[in-house]
C-alpha cells in the first residue's frame, strides 16, 4: 500500500468540521497526525474541548491535539463566533459530558512548525477555520512554507457572495490579516471557496438514511445535524446543508474531486469588504503595477464533483 | 397604439406634426474619450430623444480637456447650441485624478488633430446643470452616466431631492463578480471617485448600472470597423479616425483585435432596455485598501441575521445579461445612418 499522506487538520469544531474529522479518520488513504484548534464556530477553548471529545467518540486519543490562538493575528480579540450555525457548545447543543483527555503543551503553530519540519514534504494541513495558526507558522518559522506539503483552505468566497456579509466568507472574514498572508506566502495553497461548498448539499433524505444506518459515527453526526439544518433553513430557505468542511478534506485527499486554476488571491483588510477574497489569474494584463503584482500564486477550485463528495461523506460514516 | 413619427431631413423630429412623440430628454454625463464620442453621436443621431445638454468630467481626458470634446462633439453632431457644462476637476476626496490617456490619446480623441472650438460652454457647473435641469423637469429626465461619478454625487449634495425627481440614471461603471480594469479589483470610472461612486449608488435613484462584465462581452472587430469606414453613416468617418488609437491599445492591453464597447453599449442599455436583462441588489464600493473602487453588490441569496454595510440601502439594477447581437445590429444601425 502506498504511503498514508500526513495530515494536520486545523480547526473550530464546529458541525461540519465534526463530519470532517470523523470521515479523515475513516479515510484509509491519510494518517491524521494531529488537531490544531483555533476559534471561529466556537471560542478557541471550547474548539479544544469539541476536538478532544470528538477523538474519544471515534477511539483515537492517540492523535494530539495542539491549542490554536485565541485571538487574531494583529492580537485582535474581538471574535466573531459563529454560535448561531452550530450550537452554543458547537456541536448541535447536545451537552455531551466533558473530555478526559488533554491538549499537548505545545501550540498549534509551533505543533505545526515542527512536524513539517521533521516530514519536510509530507504533511497537508487542512485548514478548516481562520487562518491565525497558520500564519503565526509562517512567521515563526522561515521554513515552514517550504517544508509544509501542501495547505488546503476551507475559504474565500471567489466571484460570489459571502455567507457573513455580501463581501466575506466567515472563515477569511474571521482573521483578513492572517488569510493574506498566507495568500501571499509561496507555499502550495489549495483554496475551497464557497462558490465550491455551495454546490455540495446533504439533504434530508441522506441524512435520513445515514440516520438509518448502522454506522456509529453516522449515528453520532446525524445526532448533532438539526442545528446546522435549522439554521440552513432559516437562512437559505434550503432543505439541506452545505458540506463546506467534508468537501475540503475530500478534496486533500483525492484531488481529483475539484478542479483548479491558479493565480494570485489577495485580501481585503480594512473598510466595508474587509474578507474579500480577489483572485487574479493573470490573463488580462493591467498597465499599472497593482498589489497583485509578483505575488506568489495558488490554486482556486473552480468546479467540483459534488455527487462523488457527497457519496464518498455518507458511505465512509455509515461504514464505521 | 403605435404613433407615427415623421422624420425631416436628419433625422431631427417636425415638430409640428401634432401626432410628434414626446421626445425623452437627457443629459450626458461624459469624459470623451473614443467610445464616450460614438455614444454622443449614437445620442445626437437617436431623433427620439431630446439632449438637454453635456456635463463633463476627468476620466479619459482631464476635465477642460472633457469639456472643448464634448463642444467639438456637438458642432461635429450639427448641435453647436447644445449646452455644456464643465464638471468638477477633481474626485470628491480632492487630489489629481486618474487620467486614461494611454487609452484615448491624449486629447481623449486617439491624437487626430482638433479643429478650433467655436462654442463656448455654459456658465453654470455641471452639478448645479443637472440639479437645474432635473427640477425643471421632475420625473422626466434621465442621465446617462459615462465617466466616475463626482458630478452626479455633487448634485445629490447640492438638491435632497435630485435623486427622487431624476427619472433614471444609466451608468456605466463596476464590475460585477468580474476583474477591473484598472486592477483586478476595480473598474476606471468608479475607480475615478470611489466616493462619489458609492453615494449615487446608495442615493436611493432610480439607476441601472452597466459593468464591464456586460460591456467587455460587446466588441466591434476590425472587420466591423472596417464595414462602418466604408459606410455612408454622418460620422463614420471621423469615428473610425478616433478610433485607431483606441484599438491599438486593446490589442496591447487585451489582445483584442477590435474595441470595447463600453460607452455605446451603456447608451443601448437607455433607450433599448429590452436588449438586456437585470438583477436588483444593494451596491456599495469600497473606498479603502487594495479593493479601493470595487463594486460589491447583494445578490439577495441569504437572508444575513445581523446588519451589515449592505442592510437598509434601495437596492439598484445591475445589468446582468446581454443580447450581445442585438446590441450590435443597434448600435451599428445608427452608426451607419447617413
Amino acid at each position: 500500500m502506498a504511503e498514508r499522506k500526513k495530515i494536520i487538520i486545523d480547526t473550530d469544531p464546529g458541525i461540519d468540521d465534526a463530519m470532517a474529522i470523523f470521515l479523515a479518520l475513516q479515510s484509509p488513504e491519510v494518517e491524521v497526525i494531529g488537531l490544531t484548534t483555533i476559534y471561529g464556530n466556537v471560542y478557541t477553548t471550547l474548539a479544544t474541548t469539541n476536538a478532544l471529545h470528538l477523538l474519544e467518540i471515534a477511539g483515537r486519543t492517540d492523535i494530539p491535539v495542539a491549542e490554536g490562538s485565541h485571538v487574531t493575528i494583529t492580537k485582535g480579540t474581538k471574535l466573531r463566533i459563529a454560535d448561531f450555525v452550530h450550537g452554543t457548545d458547537g456541536l448541535g447543543n447536545q451537552n455531551f459530558p466533558p473530555p478526559k483527555g488533554k491538549p499537548i503543551e505545545q501550540s498549534a503553530a509551533d505543533f505545526l512548525t515542527q512536524q513539517a519540519s521533521l516530514y519536510p514534504g509530507k504533511v497537508t494541513v487542512v485548514a478548516l477555520g481562520p487562518l491565525t495558526n497558520i500564519a503565526l507558522a509562517i512567521q515563526s518559522d522561515p521554513a515552514f512554507v517550504k517544508n509544509i506539503g501542501q495547505i488546503v483552505i476551507l475559504g474565500g468566497a471567489f466571484s460570489v457572495n459571502g455567507n457573513v456579509n455580501p463581501a466575506a466568507e466567515a472563515n477569511i472574514f474571521g482573521d483578513p490579516d492572517a488569510a493574506d498572508i498566507v495568500f501571499t506566502s509561496g507555499a502550495d495553497v489549495l483554496a475551497i471557496g464557497i462558490n465550491i461548498t455551495h454546490q455540495v448539499i446533504l439533504t434530508d433524505a441522506d441524512r435520513d438514511k445515514m440516520a438509518k444506518s448502522n454506522g456509529k459515527l453516522a449515528q453520532y453526526i446525524c445526532k448533532i445535524l438539526d442545528v446546522y439544518f435549522s439554521y440552513h433553513h432559516d437562512a437559505y430557505s434550503t432543505k439541506g446543508v452545505y458540506l463546506h468542511d467534508p468537501t475540503t478534506l475530500l478534496a486533500a485527499i483525492d484531488p481529483l474531486l475539484v478542479t483548479y486554476v491558479e493565480g494570485v488571491v489577495r485580501v481585503q483588510t480594512m473598510g466595508i469588504t474587509r474578507g474579500l477574497t480577489l483572485f487574479y489569474n493573470k490573463q488580462k494584463r493591467f498597465g499599472e503595477v497593482s498589489e497583485w503584482c509578483d505575488k506568489p500564486t495558488v490554486k482556486v477550485a473552480v468546479t467540483v464533483d459534488a455527487p462523488s463528495v457527497v457519496k464518498l461523506v455518507m458511505e465512509r460514516l455509515m461504514h464505521s | 397604439m403605435s404613433i407615427v413619427q415623421s422624420e425631416g431631413i436628419n433625422g431631427v423630429v417636425d415638430f409640428n406634426n401634432s401626432f410628434a412623440q414626446k421626445r425623452d430628454k437627457i443629459i450626458i454625463d461624459t469624459d470623451p474619450g473614443i467610445d464616450d464620442s460614438m455614444a454622443i453621436l449614437m445620442a445626437f443621431q437617436s431623433p427620439q430623444l431630446e439632449i438637454l445638454g453635456l456635463t463633463t468630467i476627468f476620466g479619459n481626458v482631464a476635465t477642460e480637456d472633457a469639456t472643448r470634446n464634448a463642444l467639438l462633439l456637438c458642432e461635429v453632431a450639427g448641435c453647436p447650441d447644445v449646452p455644456v457644462a464643465e464638471g468638477s476637476h477633481e474626485p470628491l476626496k480632492g487630489g489629481k485624478p486618474r487620467v486614461a490617456d494611454f487609452v484615448h490619446g491624449s486629447n481623449g480623441l486617439g491624437n487626430i488633430v482638433i479643429p478650433p472650438v467655436k462654442s463656448k460652454k455654459s456658465e453654470k457647473s455641471a452639478s448645479e446643470f443637472l440639479v437645474e435641469k432635473v427640477s425643471e423637469y421632475p420625473g422626466e429626465v434621465s442621465i446617462l452616466a459615462l465617466g466616475p461619478l463626482t458630478n452626479l454625487a455633487l448634485a445629490i449634495k447640492r438638491d435632497s431631492s435630485f435623486a427622487s425627481k431624476v427619472k433614471r440614471i444609466v451608468i456605466l461603471g463596476g464590475a460585477f463578480f468580474a476583474l477591473g480594469n484598472v486592477n483586478p479589483s476595480a473598474e476606471a470610472n468608479i475607480y475615478g471617485d470611489p466616493e462619489a461612486a458609492d453615494i449615487v449608488f446608495t442615493s436611493g435613484a432610480n439607476i441601472d448600472v452597466v459593468g464591464i462584465n456586460i460591456t467587455t462581452q460587446v466588441q466591434m472587430t476590425d472587420m466591423h470597423l472596417d464595414q462602418l469606414r466604408k459606410s455612408k453613416g454622418r460620422h463614420a468617418k471621423f469615428l473610425c479616425d478616433i478610433c485607431n488609437f483606441y484599438r491599438d491599445w486593446h490589442v496591447k492591453s487585451d489582445g483584442v483585435y477590435g474595441i470595447f464597447l463600453h460607452d455605446p453599449v451603456s447608451f443601448v442599455a437607455l433607450v433599448r432596455p429590452d436588449l438586456f436583462t437585470f438583477k436588483k441588489g444593494v451596491v456599495r464600493v469600497e473606498t479603502q485598501g487594495i479593493c479601493t473602487g470595487h463594486t460589491l453588490m447583494d445578490q439577495g441569496l441569504k437572508k444575513w441575521n445581523s446588519s451589515n454595510p449592505w442592510s437598509g440601502f434601495s437596492p439598484i439594477s445591475v445589468a446582468w445579461t446581454v443580447d450581445v447581437e442585438g446590441v450590435l445590429h443597434y448600435v451599428n444601425e445608427i452608426l451607419m445612418k447617413p
